[in-house]
């Protein structure tokens, strides 16, 4: 059997191994919210967390750009707009994550193939994966030379050196999967890895994953 | 001898059960094969008639052979296996030397059926008792050129004082069609492909992919491995060691089932994108496993590999004789991606201006030379020699059409005479013009210069060659 962690879970796991994730706190009462004006930037994105709502958006309960005077409301809203999608929904809470600056979308991603074992991939991150499919993949362990020699294996390599006059943070985008590797290897209970969208900043600024997916066996 | 498969290819003796007088049977073939090889052993056929095969006398039973029996070749029809294998016992207990059984015959496992699968299991378990190693079923045979050894059934015309040369490739082959097919395609260049080992592995039964790859990376006298694959249940296992020989010596693979892309596609975005066959690719590229897409890209890349030293670098030369070729090479070279056209020196320049008719073209674009039709066959040679020493160039292309009025022979003579002087750096030849040509093709492939049929051939050799040595070189190992 295998199941998806949540996406805190997922989040916290990827932190564990210090990839830089998005802020997000689980709100369980309404009162908590009260708390997060110490802990966060306004606006923030805020959305229902619940094992049975796959389709958080189409359930209505995504909201994003929340100003601090407008948490109390969407709290509410998501609620309301969850129990109409599936009244009989187990709802964990209320995600309140924090709006990354957007950057390049790239996305990260690992597969336990079942002949090869745990493979990597990387490539143009986004909506459009699927078409552009611009990616590039590796078996696991890879070492931070091998981690080069893939990323130039995809045109986005072209844009992250610099190819619209800025020059994106490369180093640590290899750094992230190098730690994905390291994560996979100490773990094999972990079938899937998915982050799409990370987010790529300027040389220096490092990166930021927004949404992570992650399917482990039990 | 100190390991089990030196008897697949070096056996004192060879027992042919199913061996035949009727030429159209494989039991035929093999003893005609091993005879045109120069088998230096003992060759014995196992049949129930009694008459010679090709001057060889015929035993009845594998169990009645005097003669210490190294390798069995077994060509009987499959639901005969049950009596052969109790004879085979009656065999070990008396004389307890038979090594190694070379299984020719089909309609086992790979039939998935019952009866199928338990006659495999008979043949394994039967040899397994005795520490026998099973190649096949379902397999075309093995060859070893040096030690002239040749169980297959395949009849490739190559004429027996031609046969046992030496070489350096050894190859595995997951089909046995396609194995009888490159040894008939190899057999049919200018100069026939005399590979060192050769073995279709059918079923793998017992011997498969690793063992035989693990042997052939011990063996001194293979320089290059090529591989027919199809897939293997462990793909980890044979990447792993694919990527422990790749550091020592090239091993080409021709893997099919591309088509199988998207078959194990999951829901998520890695899993659609990390189907089989990109992993299989992803995993060559990663650990320097030189993938060719085509049969001839494979014949072409591994004589190239066992023929000439490994590029320096990526530049690579394009020598010419004619526009259209040129023009057409260029487009192949630019389309491979990993070769770029160097800048020679002035000095070469300058002696090639004084070497080559006036209307010759050189260095436009950098890196590339027309010499004209006008070229005589010493031009042809001298600017060869020329661009070979200049320190900017790590290979060459060579491209020629031969017009009525250059002397073919003694065009390819005098590049015979240049390329065995100078073998520094590689040439990648190609004289295009058909049968017409042959002879020249074949003058310079019997001195160990291989050939190529078109200019795009060349470009996938020299560039399959450049990656591989830059695999070495970013690995730090012995690539320049």
């Amino acid at each position: 059997m295998s199941r998806f962690l949540n996406e805190l879970e997922a989040r916290d796991l990827l932190s564990e191994y210090k990839i830089p994730m998005a802020k997000s706190f689980l709100i369980k009462e309404k009162a908590e919210l009260a708390e997060l004006n110490e802990m966060m930037d306004f606006p923030v994105v805020m959305k229902i967390l619940s094992p049975d709502i796959q389709h958080k958006t189409e359930a209505g309960c995504v909201f994003v750009g929340v100003s601090g005077d407008e948490t109390e409301g969407v709290y509410e809203q998501i609620l309301v707009n969850a129990e109409a999608y599936d009244s009989l929904a187990v709802i964990d809470g209320i995600l309140v994550q924090e709006l990354a600056e957007k950057g390049l979308e790239i996305i990260v991603g690992l597969k336990r193939d079942p002949q090869f074992g745990p493979v990597i991939m990387v490539g143009t991150g986004g909506i459009y994966v699927e078409v552009f499919k611009d990616v590039a993949v590796r078996l696991v362990p890879l070492d931070r030379e091998e981690a080069r020699r893939m990323l130039e294996e995809t045109k986005l390599c072209e844009i992250v050196r610099g190819a619209r006059g800025m020059q994106y943070d490369e180093a640590e985008l290899l750094e992230t999967l190098l730690k994905i590797s390291a994560l996979v290897t100490d773990r094999p209970d972990i079938e899937e890895i998915d982050i799409n969208p990370l987010f790529l900043y300027e040389k220096g600024k490092g990166v930021k994953g927004v949404d992570a997916l992650i399917k482990i066996s039990e | 001898m100190d390991h089990k498969l030196d008897a697949l290819f070096n056996p004192r003796n060879i027992a042919v059960i199913g061996a035949s007088n009727n030429q159209l049977k494989a039991g035929y073939t093999v003893i005609y094969n091993l005879n045109q090889i120069g088998y230096p052993g003992g060759v014995f056929p196992v049949t129930r008639s009694k008459e010679e095969i090709l001057g060889r006398r015929c035993y009845e039973k594998l169990s009645e052979i005097e003669a210490e029996i190294d390798l069995v070749v077994l060509g009987t029809a499959a639901p005969l296996i049950y009596e052969i294998m109790a004879d085979l016992e009656v065999r070990m207990a008396k004389y307890n030397d038979v090594k190694v059984i070379v299984c020719i015959a089909a309609d086992y496992g790979e039939t998935k059926t019952a009866e199928g699968i338990r006659r495999q299991e008979c043949l394994t378990r039967t040899a397994g008792r005795y520490g026998i190693r099973v190649v096949g079923p379902n397999c075309i045979g093995v060859i070893d050129n040096i030690n002239r050894v040749d169980t297959t059934f395949v009849e490739t015309l190559i004429p027996a004082e031609m046969r046992g040369r030496r070489g350096g490739i050894s190859f595995i082959s997951q089909s046995g069609a396609m194995a009888a097919s490159i040894l008939m395609i190899g057999a049919s260049q200018p100069a026939p492909i005399s590979m060192n080992k050769f073995v279709s592995i059918g079923n793998m039964a017992d011997v498969d992919c690793i063992d035989l790859l693990e042997y052939f990376e011990a063996d001194p006298d293979t320089k290059v491995i090529g591989m027919y694959l199809e897939g293997y249940p462990d793909g980890r296992q044979l990447i792993d060691s694919l990527a422990r020989i790749a550091r020592k010596k090239p091993v080409v693979v021709l893997k099919v089932g591309r088509s199988s892309i998207g078959a194990q596609a999951a829901n998520s975005h890695t899993g659609s994108l990390a189907g089989s066959d990109s992993v299989y690719d992803a995993a060559f590229r990663q650990y320097g496993i030189v993938r060719a897409a085509t049969i001839e890209e494979l014949m072409d890349t591994l004589q190239a590999f066992d023929a000439l030293k490994l590029p320096r670098g990526n530049r690579c030369f394009l020598l010419t004789q004619a526009g259209g070729p040129g023009i057409y090479c260029t487009d192949a070279f630019m389309d491979q991606g990993n070769l770029r056209f160097p800048k020679i020196s002035d000095a070469t320049k300058q002696a090639m201006i004084r070497l080559l008719p006036p209307m010759a073209n050189i260095g436009s674009p950098e890196g590339y030379a027309d010499i004209t039709a006008a070229a005589t066959a010493d031009q042809h040679v001298q600017s060869l020699r020329l661009i070979l020493a200049d320190d900017n160039v790590d290979s060459v292309l060579f491209v020629t059409v031969v017009p009525t009025f250059l002397p073919r022979r003694e065009l390819a003579e005098k590049l015979a005479g240049l390329l065995k002087e100078i073998t520094g750096k590689p040439v990648y030849i190609c004289i295009m013009a058909g049968r017409y040509v042959l002879e020249s093709r074949r003058i310079l492939e019997e001195n160990g210069i291989p050939t190529f049929d078109t200019p795009a051939h060349c470009v996938r050799a020299v560039g399959n060659m450049t990656a591989y040595n830059s695999f070495l070189a970013a690995h730090n190992d012995t690539g320049y």
